[in-house]
């Protein structure tokens, strides 16, 4: 079988590594019986688009953030609520356990399995005014937010003012101060330019989002045990090697951005930030009702 | 309207049909105009919000995006009707007449079948994606294929209506005949 | 043999005479079908094809263009024009060469430039007598420009597909100098064909005629001063700007020069919702239609194909200019960056060429893609606000493909004209 996978990260990104990688290992483990020829760069569309694709059965796999996954699968939104995890092992200790188990099978009933988690860092707050410390800094401040409505929502909690914008112009509207800010983690914050634009970077780890390695269900399902193990063992490997090339690249980045001249600031308090989240949380729930214990189960996870 | 108007000996059937189709395109130009009126004046209301309110609409963008697939099928549609496709006419203009008609007819009918599957595949798509939801709109995911979905039926109904113009000999498109 | 049945079936349907939209598009599914890959996800790629943010200055320019012309501040702006340049010799062709230049340096966008000028400008210039393929070349050709002059999307693209190791800022100097080269070399070329046309100058009326006309045309002119300023002081970004051009044209054609009644309004809307479709169907299947090629590998292939044939370094260099101009004439530009970017830099890299001025490279070549049949944004802008059939625009366009051609060349083996602005920054 030839399958075909998407991932929209650019050549010698870890994620791009570890995929090809993957890629590598699933012909060695099935014995050349499954062969995978990747797509990178997003060359086969967006992210919300190579979803729909993976579901559709166009393509077999894909390396997808769970922020796109989250309108369509309740379960997978949950990563986006602002501050639910402490830090990124915490993350990690979820995902691995019930609450993992329970996100995996809100994907499963929509025609998407994932094999197994990579890591995206943790998200922070960039501008080009001062550094952010608390709250009230947040006040006023036009700040680009991705297209989702708890991460609207968690910027206007704070005081400031949600400006969904398209990625490519966030670069030339932090310039001309369309908008006064951004967020992403260290490795994106570098390669698109902004710290260029927007030198102070407030260590808010506001969002701590996974990726996953995705399946089309059929596709899995279709397999033998023996090629399933296979399969899987492949993807847990790679996103290993994820894991450790991720790590790598988070510091170089901070080392490149922090030697380019911008300003890093710890958040000594963040208990007025997730103070503020209230309303955020109580809007997810009561929509979605049926998912408290998920919200409970992360909360409550040491 | 489909270029000229018909001949007077033209059969009234054929009188009726026409009238139907051009209301159809006058509904679409009246609903992608005003689409593009309400893009220009929300765009206008997005920068006002950021300026003035210190609130940005964060529907715009999506909504926006939404009005230009209106504006991209049904116009697209109604430029079957009309003729105002970008094409490559070389050959046609150059053929003999029976080779020309035939060019026509195959044009139509491509046209035709490809309206037919952007209304089928697109009606599909449409389902697919019904029950999730736009980010900050809250409409349904489905409604970006649905302008694809109605455009594909109405280019299969356009072409056919050149077709039975042409199959009676009253087309009327400037190079339907020598 | 899939892609045969792409090509192949494309062609076909542009001979019989199939619009260009849908002959991309049938061929695309029909290819689609061939592999046995679902047809929703051709249909989602058509969608997609125009579901894209940036392509909003397309209506918004056109909307614009169109009500400046019905409105009559198109009228006084080619007085205006034809008082200051008319007596040069194709001075309006001249004059559309350096507004996009100017242009692109705020727009950053091809396609935001041909939309924006080529809907002012193309119906001026026929009326003053240009034939409409000259005025159509130009506009295309010089749009380009809106890449190269920073800002510019498909720098920060480039950066990215670079794997990050690009300062943008350098990036954006880099483009500086081949952007005005290319801007002379097309202005030059413009002058030369209104020559050999033999477009008549007129005379100049004089300085106290010159400052009417310019007196009349203030309203107008101010719409690009509020594009401008309102871009390069953050009030906007430039495509909230062509929506702000399109209310400001109307307020201004309504109480300033009240020329605008409901009539022409409607007109003005009917027109530009009829291009604005126009192209954006193009676009949208000429997406489906690179879904495949990529799905193909073609560029790959492509690139493998032609830079094995040598390993003199100058025909690499040429090689690789063949190879982005040959896909840039059947994929649109991002999707293009992406691709060949990983795949050439290295490369060039070996070759002692600076990431930057490769970024030029490719930037120009892609560019001039836009500007060519089957498959090229800004060819299909320029050629429905031209109302003018493609082949009859590409049938004269020669000259100005020639002159970018020359810049390119010029840009590819003279380094110091991408690399001497960024050098000075450090
Ligand atoms: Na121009
Ligand atoms: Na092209």
């Amino acid at each position: 079988e030839n399958w075909r996978g998407w991932n929209i990260h650019v050549d010698g990104y870890p994620n791009t590594v570890a995929m090809d990688k993957f890629a590598e290992l699933l012909a060695e483990k099935t014995g050349g019986e499954i062969t995978l020829q990747m797509f990178h760069g997003g060359t086969l569309g967006s992210q919300p688009d190579a979803i729909e694709q993976v579901r559709l059965g166009g393509l077999e796999v894909g390396n997808f953030n769970l922020g796109p996954i989250g309108p369509i699968a309740p379960e997978a939104n949950v990563v986006s609520l602002p501050f639910i995890f402490k830090d990124v092992p915490h993350m990690f200790r979820v995902l691995n356990g019930e609450g993992g188990e329970m996100i995996s099978a809100g994907m499963e009933a929509k025609g998407l399995i994932p094999l197994a988690w990579y890591d995206a860092g943790a998200r922070s707050f960039y501008n080009g005014g001062k550094p952010i410390n608390t709250p009230a800094d947040v006040a006023g401040m036009k700040v680009r937010v991705m297209n989702n409505d708890l991460y609207s929502g968690m910027i206007a909690e704070l005081g400031g003012n949600p400006s969904p914008m398209a990625f490519a112009e966030v670069y030339q509207a932090l310039k001309t101060g369309v908008v006064d800010g951004a967020e992403n983690n260290w490795p994106s914050y570098e390669s698109t330019g902004h710290f260029e634009v927007a030198g102070y970077y407030s260590l808010s780890q506001h969002l701590i989002i996974p990726e996953c390695l995705c399946i089309n269900a059929d596709s899995y399902n279709g397999l033998s045990d023996e090629m399933k193990a296979a399969v899987k063992e492949a993807a847990m490997e790679s996103a290993e090697l994820q894991h450790s090339l991720w790590a790598e690249r988070e510091e170089a980045s901070r080392a490149k951005v922090e030697s380019g001249g911008v300003v890093t600031n710890e958040i000594a308090d963040k208990a007025p930030f997730q103070a503020a989240m209230g309303p955020v949380y109580e809007g997810y729930l009561s929509s979605n009702p049926d998912l408290r214990p998920l919200v409970e189960l992360i909360q409550a996870t040491d | 309207m489909s270029n000229q108007s018909l001949p007077n000996d033209a059969p009234s059937w054929l009188r009726q049909m026409d009238r139907v189709l051009d209301a159809i395109a006058a509904l679409c130009r009246g609903i992608t105009g005003t689409s593009l009126v309400f893009l220009t004046v929300i765009f206008g209301w997005l920068v006002f919000g950021r300026y003035v309110l210190n609130a940005t609409p964060t529907w715009v963008e999506q909504a926006a995006l939404l009005l230009v697939m209106v504006i991209a099928f049904l116009g697209a549609a109604v430029g079957i009707h009309e003729n105002t496709h970008l094409s490559v006419t070389l050959l046609r203009t150059s053929s003999p007449p029976r080779f020309k008609t035939l060019l026509i007819v195959l044009t139509d009918l491509i046209l035709a079948g490809f309206g037919g599957l952007m209304l089928w595949y697109g009606a599909q798509l449409t389902m697919f994606k019904w029950g999730s939801m736009i980010p900050l709109i809250h409409l349904p995911e489905g409604l970006r294929s649905l302008p694809l979905t109605i455009g594909g039926g109405l280019v299969m109904l356009f072409s056919l209506g050149h077709l039975i113009r042409l199959w009676v000999g009253v087309d009327t498109r400037k190079d339907s005949f020598d | 043999m899939g892609l045969l049945v792409l090509l192949g079936l494309f062609a076909l349907c542009v001979v019989i005479g199939v619009p260009v939209a849908f002959a991309l598009g049938v061929s695309a599914i029909a290819a689609f079908w061939f592999e046995g890959l679902p047809l929703m996800i051709g249909f989602q790629r058509i969608i997609s094809g125009i579901n894209v943010f940036s392509l909003m200055a397309i209506p918004f320019f056109i909307f614009a263009g169109e009500l400046m012309f019905h409105g009559g501040i198109a009228m006084r702006l080619v007085r205006f024009a034809s008082a200051a340049v008319g007596a040069v010799r194709g001075g309006l062709g001249i004059v559309n060469v350096f507004s996009s230049m100017l242009f692109g340096g705020i727009s950053g966008s091809a396609v935001a430039d041909i939309s924006a000028l080529g809907s002012i400008l193309v119906p001026v210039m026929k009326e003053k007598g240009y034939d409409a393929d000259y005025a159509v070349n130009v506009t295309v050709t010089s749009s380009i420009a809106g890449i190269i002059i920073p800002p510019s999307h498909n720098m920060i693209i480039f950066a990215i597909a670079a794997g990050g190791g690009i300062s943008i800022s350098k990036l954006f100097l880099a483009g500086v100098v081949p952007g005005i080269l290319m801007c002379v070399c097309l202005a030059v070329a413009a002058y030369l064909v209104a020559v050999k046309r033999g477009y008549k100058a007129e005379k100049f009326p004089g300085w106290t005629a010159l400052a009417l006309t310019f007196a009349s045309a203030i309203p107008g002119l101010m719409t690009a001063v509020i594009i401008v300023g309102g871009v390069l002081s953050g009030v906007f970004t430039v495509t909230e700007s062509g929506a702000f051009g399109a209310i400001y044209a109307f307020v201004v054609t309504l109480l300033v020069y009240r020329n605008i009644t409901w009539a022409n309004f409607k007109l003005a809307v009917g027109q530009a919702v009829r291009t604005t479709a126009m192209v954006m169907i193009l676009i949208a299947c000429a997406g489906a239609f690179a879904y495949m090629l990529t799905f193909y590998q073609v560029p790959a292939k492509t690139v493998t194909l032609l830079t094995g044939l040598t390993d003199n370094p100058i025909l690499i260099l040429l090689m690789i200019n063949a190879a982005l101009l040959i896909l840039g004439m059947i994929m649109d530009m991002a999707a293009l960056i992406l691709i060949c970017t990983p795949i050439f830099l290295p490369v060039a890299n070996s070759l002692g060429i600076d990431p930057l001025q490769f970024g030029m490279i490719l930037l120009v070549n892609l560019g001039l893609g836009l500007c060519t049949p089957p498959v090229g944004s800004c060819l299909f802008v320029g050629c429905a606000v031209g109302k003018l059939p493609m082949e009859q625009a590409v049938r004269t366009i020669w000259p100005f493909y020639a002159a970018i051609f020359v810049a390119l060349m010029m840009i590819t083996f003279i380094p110091a004209i991408s690399m001497t602005l960024p050098n000075m920054l450090q």
